[in-house]
């Protein structure tokens, strides 16, 4: 029994090892493959790893172990606390990482020879798998460890861990692949997205030991009478300073990256002192300048970190004692995670401290730790059949080894995500690769893969530089580099931002005062603010994320009052009252409608609880059926709870009616119809025709001249597409892909089928609710543009009223 | 309509080519044939499509406005390794069909090309009547009354006051360079960045009109 050899190192430590440990290397050492379960910081690593570690003691040689992280940043850490059992149980063996990290004298030394355990992202396995010799440098491969699977499922990246393991499982049936989650709503789903057909000899063992967490919000002194919704929530600051000076090291989250520079200047103002011990941490900085927060943190010399999400992975900050959550924490899983982040070790406590930035805000934390509790945790879906990303992949495999098509349809068809692979995709997708579409309409003097005696193959050195470099699924906008004199970078803004401000004038970025001295070609060079100056805090694009169903449900039961009573339920009371006595409270198995009259003519406000996304989609869907009938434009604006709409006149509608313009009845085809999703599968695009290779990338640094002329566009390849081929199955992906993303088509069209099966509350109201008061206040409401752009350009022309007679024509 | 009293022979069609009518003298600028080729010789996949509708498109403008002289202001080509056999086909078929001197000054992505049809007669510099001045650079400034270009690609955006905005090619009056829109339709653009006293024109439905600057601004 090899797991007694793993005895000494857990007695040195004094430790025991836990039952999951001892089930997880029973179950390795029995041949399974399996999905782990647990809550940071609780020794997963070890159960995980000392399993293949300790069946290789045996001596076999070679690369035994592959541990696949989703963030570099990660690796290292990892690498650290593998080695701590490996130098202590197996000093001969070695354990290295290979990312785009990895500096060029040890990527090329791993070429030669691979270390007994290898740490790498899923980018950097598929690029392995373009080399012909990996299948033989992994022929002693026992064990494929995937971290933080909650992570990578549900994006495309985890289809593409998905296809890398599916090859090595053809290449090594005896392969075992052990996954680490965090809590899902689906963890079987997960465990077969991650096994694909492997699923049936699996297990999945939970390491939930209830560890303590305590869910605790700030109560703010006095709550206004309406919660509006929009202003960021400093004036909290103070409290919240005072909290963090009760702690010894806290992680601050907020929800954007702008939130994070706010708030960072803010504690700055508050506490002059802490100078040195404040620090921030956004996607947007620079590598260098987040390591600077990254280390401080683990060294214990930081008070608190102000940070988005690029900090809820994985590293160990085993110094942080609290975590504050700025804002909706939109989520249960993302709530959880977050809290995670503190107690990082096992037995010790998790804490997080919600701080509303409004004062519906604090249902949001009562209904999370409610539902915390009653582990109510949302799910990840898996994405099904991203073409793009299959015919990457089958790219990759292609120059690494000639495949035979039937042998690699098998092979892609074992995992979840393709499964249930047609024949019209798979010829497709082969004939995409080779010869630019189906025999018939093959593209004119286009080769990438060649079938050579019945095996696809790649053999132009050119093609195959080009698509290492541009293996991965990650695509980043176009931004601005932010750099001083000297060189020195500090990170990106998005160009509309930067190019909104003058040379001379001040902007906070990475938690700096800045003077912009010039932006030129994708650079905006800058220097210290030389006095404190209001500058204009850095803004970034991007969509805002939704509140979770599960969260919305649980908020629905908070209102409804059930549970027992809370410090936040009790703060907001007063505004629940106002609502009540002016309307009614929302709860989950009613639709509340309120219909109200104001100078801008007649509202209709409605109160789903589902999601911004969902509502974003409801309003216009809405709007799109009412004004077709009464004529009239309709004005919409859309929160997490619910939407409005705003006409000069004609809103006054009774049930039946409004039921019919909630109906499911081809709602796909009015949404297509009133939203120009041709406008919005364009920017979609962008992804798909980076990942599928028909953009291509330039290689860090260099501008390559002759690959100049190759540069187009992705709206105008959309176009080209649109044009010449519109089967293109790329094109019916961003379609699919934006309805989803965009819309959150899936979870809309359960929401409406639930909308048409409860009774509707309709309730004409004297004055705007402390519920419809944000949604009347949100001004901010993107409108989709509508039409083409003729018809988009004559409507702005007439608004100006400058009608030539030339434009009056139509 | 010409958008200059000095030049009332000049005319911007919806088509995004200009036309002195004085001399029938038609106008365009980076058509960019043979562009999706170059991109399949390069292992893209790209369809083919652009360059046997662009030349057709331009055929039919010269013979709807009965043009007696075509004059590509650059950029005809995209690159060498989009020059195929089909491509020289086509164009020779194109220069018989349309019958009426065609005069290419060279845009730098033609400078590579070689071996191209003799009926097409190549400059760096044209100069046309009233002082009319091409060249394919809007850079390579002229001492000309007016001078034509292309090389920019020009698009403007429009933003519509709801957080959108509308991007259109456009005619870009700067001083006294007129640059055109990219003519060819595996063409992107490049947004302008207006500078005061820019005038700028697009096609709207049939016509050109010149956008109020309020909506630019």
């Amino acid at each position: 029994m090899p797991v007694a050899t793993l005895d000494p190192f857990f007695h040195t430590r004094g430790w025991q090892p836990f039952d999951f440990q001892k089930q997880t290397w029973q179950a390795f050492l029995a041949g399974k493959s399996g999905l782990l379960h647990a809550p940071t910081g609780q020794g997963k690593t070890l159960a995980v790893y000392l399993g293949p570690l300790a069946e290789s003691l045996d001596g076999s040689p070679g690369c035994q172990v592959l541990w696949l992280t989703p963030l570099r940043a990660l690796a290292a850490d990892t690498l650290r606390a593998l080695r701590e059992p490996l130098t202590e149980l197996a000093p001969h063996l070695e354990a290295e990482t290979r990312t785009g990290d990895t500096p060029a004298s040890l990527r090329a030394r791993l070429r030669k020879k691979l270390p007994h355990t290898l740490v790498t992202t899923p980018e950097s396995l598929s690029l392995m798998l373009t080399h012909p010799d990996f299948q033989e440098k992994i022929n002693g491969l026992r064990c494929v460890i995937v971290d933080e699977w909650h992570e990578l499922l549900g994006s495309k990246r985890g289809v593409q861990t998905e296809l890398c393991l599916a090859r090595l499982r053809a290449w090594l049936p005896n392969l075992r692949t052990w996954g680490l989650s965090a809590t899902l709503g689906n963890l079987t789903e997960a465990r077969h997205s991650l096994l694909g057909k492997a699923f049936a000899n699996s297990v999945e063992i939970s390491a939930d030991m209830h560890k303590p967490l305590i869910i605790e919000t700030l109560i703010p002194k006095e709550i206004e009478r309406f919660p509006w919704s929009g202003h960021l929530g400093t004036r909290l600051a103070s409290q919240v300073a005072d909290e963090i000076e009760k702690a010894k090291v806290t992680l601050l989250f907020t929800n954007t990256r702008s939130q994070t520079e706010i708030w960072f200047q803010e504690l700055c103002t508050i506490r002059p002192k802490w100078k040195n011990q404040l620090a921030m941490h956004h996607g947007s900085m620079d590598r260098a300048e987040r390591d600077l927060a990254e280390n401080g943190l683990r060294d214990g010399i930081l008070k608190c970190v102000v940070a988005t999400s690029s900090l809820d992975l994985g590293v160990d900050f085993s110094p942080v004692d609290q975590v504050i959550q700025i804002g909706s924490p939109k989520g249960i899983a993302r709530l959880l995670q977050r809290a995670g982040r503190s107690g990082h070790q096992p037995g010790s406590i998790s804490r997080i401290l919600g701080v509303p930035t409004h004062a519906l805000e604090l249902v949001e934390f009562a209904a999370a730790r409610d539902a915390a509790t009653n582990r109510n945790i949302e799910s990840r879906t898996p994405l099904k059949k991203p073409i793009d990303l299959l015919a990457q992949h089958l790219i990759t495999c292609a120059i690494g080894q000639p495949f035979d098509p039937d042998e690699m349809r098998r092979e892609i068809e074992s995992s979840h995500s393709f499964h249930d692979l047609t024949d019209h995709e798979w010829h497709w997708a082969l004939g995409f690769i080779s010869n630019g579409g189906t025999a018939l309409a093959a593209y004119p003097r286009y080769h990438k893969a060649r079938l050579e005696n019945g095996h696809y193959t790649v053999n132009d050195k050119r093609l195959i530089t080009q698509h290492r470099l541009s293996i991965g699924t990650i695509s980043s906008d176009p931004s601005v580099s932010i750099k001083f004199i000297n060189g020195h970078t500090l990170g990106t803004v998005d160009e509309s931002f930067i190019s909104k401000i003058k040379p001379g004038a001040s902007l906070i970025f990475a938690g700096k005062q800045l003077t912009l001295i010039r932006f030129h070609q994708r650079i905006a060079t800058v220097k210290p603010a030389t006095r404190a100056l209001k500058g204009q805090v850095a803004i970034w694009g991007g969509s805002k994320m939704p509140l979770s169903s599960e969260l919305a449900h649980a908020m629905a039961r908070q209102l409804q009052g059930y549970g027992k009573p809370t410090p936040e339920m009790t703060a907001v009371a007063p505004i629940l009252a106002i609502q009540k006595k002016w309307s009614r409270l929302p709860a989950d198995d009613s639709l509340l409608i309120e219909h109200t009259h104001s100078r801008e003519g007649e509202h209709l406000f409605f109160y789903p609880f589902a999601g911004r996304l969902v509502h974003e989609g409801l309003a216009t869907l809405v709007a799109f059926r009412i004004s077709r009938e009464i004529g009239e434009s309709i004005h919409t604006t859309q929160n997490d709870y619910g939407f409005s709409l705003t006409a000069k006149r004609g809103l006054n509608l009774d049930e039946t009616i409004l039921r019919r313009y909630l109906s499911s009845i081809d709602p796909l085809d009015d949404l297509i119809a009133c939203i120009n999703t041709a406008e919005l599968s364009r920017r979609q695009f962008r992804e798909i025709a980076r990942v599928s290779g028909l953009i291509l990338q330039s290689p860090p640094g260099q501008k390559n001249r002759s690959q100049r002329e190759l540069q187009s566009s992705a709206s105008l390849l959309f176009e080209v597409l649109n044009r010449y081929d519109p089967d293109n199955l790329l094109l019916i992906q961003s379609r699919r892909e934006i309805l989803e993303k965009q819309l959150e088509l899936t979870r809309m069209t359960a929401v409406i089928e639930r909308l048409e099966s409860m009774p509707i509350h309709l309730i004409e109201t004297k004055n705007l609710t402390p519920l419809a008061f944000p949604l009347w206040a949100e001004r901010l409401s993107a409108t989709l543009p509508a039409g083409d752009a003729a018809s988009r350009l004559e409507s702005m022309l007439r608004t100006l009223n400058v009608a030539a007679d030339s434009t009056r024509q139509s | 309509m010409s958008p200059l009293p000095s030049h009332p022979s000049l005319s911007l069609l919806a088509d995004g080519v200009v036309f002195l009518t004085l001399s029938a003298t038609l106008i365009v600028a980076d058509v960019h044939l043979g562009k999706s080729a170059a991109f399949r010789a390069n292992g893209l996949p790209i369809p083919e499509g652009d360059t046997a509708r662009d030349l057709a498109r331009l055929l039919e403008i010269a013979r709807k406005y009965r043009a007696s002289h075509l004059v590509i202001a650059g950029d005809f080509f995209h690159a060498p390794s989009g020059i195929t056999p089909e491509l020289v086909q086509g164009l020779e078929d194109f220069l018989r069909e349309i019958a009426i001197p065609v005069t290419l000054v060279i845009g730098n992505h033609d400078l590579r090309i070689q071996n191209l049809p003799t009926a097409l007669n190549r400059v760096h510099h044209l100069v046309l009547e009233e002082n009319i001045h091409i060249t394919h650079d809007p850079a390579d400034t002229t001492s000309a009354d007016l001078h034509l270009a292309g090389h920019w690609h020009p698009v403007v955006k429009i933003p519509d006051g709801k957080r959108t905005s509308l991007r259109m090619p456009c005619f870009l009056l700067r001083e006294n360079t007129l640059v055109l829109p990219a003519f060819g339709s595996f063409t992107g653009g490049a947004i302008v960045n207006p500078i005061p006293n820019d005038r700028i024109f697009v096609a709207l439905r049939q016509h050109v009109i010149e956008l109020p600057p309020s909506l630019i601004s």
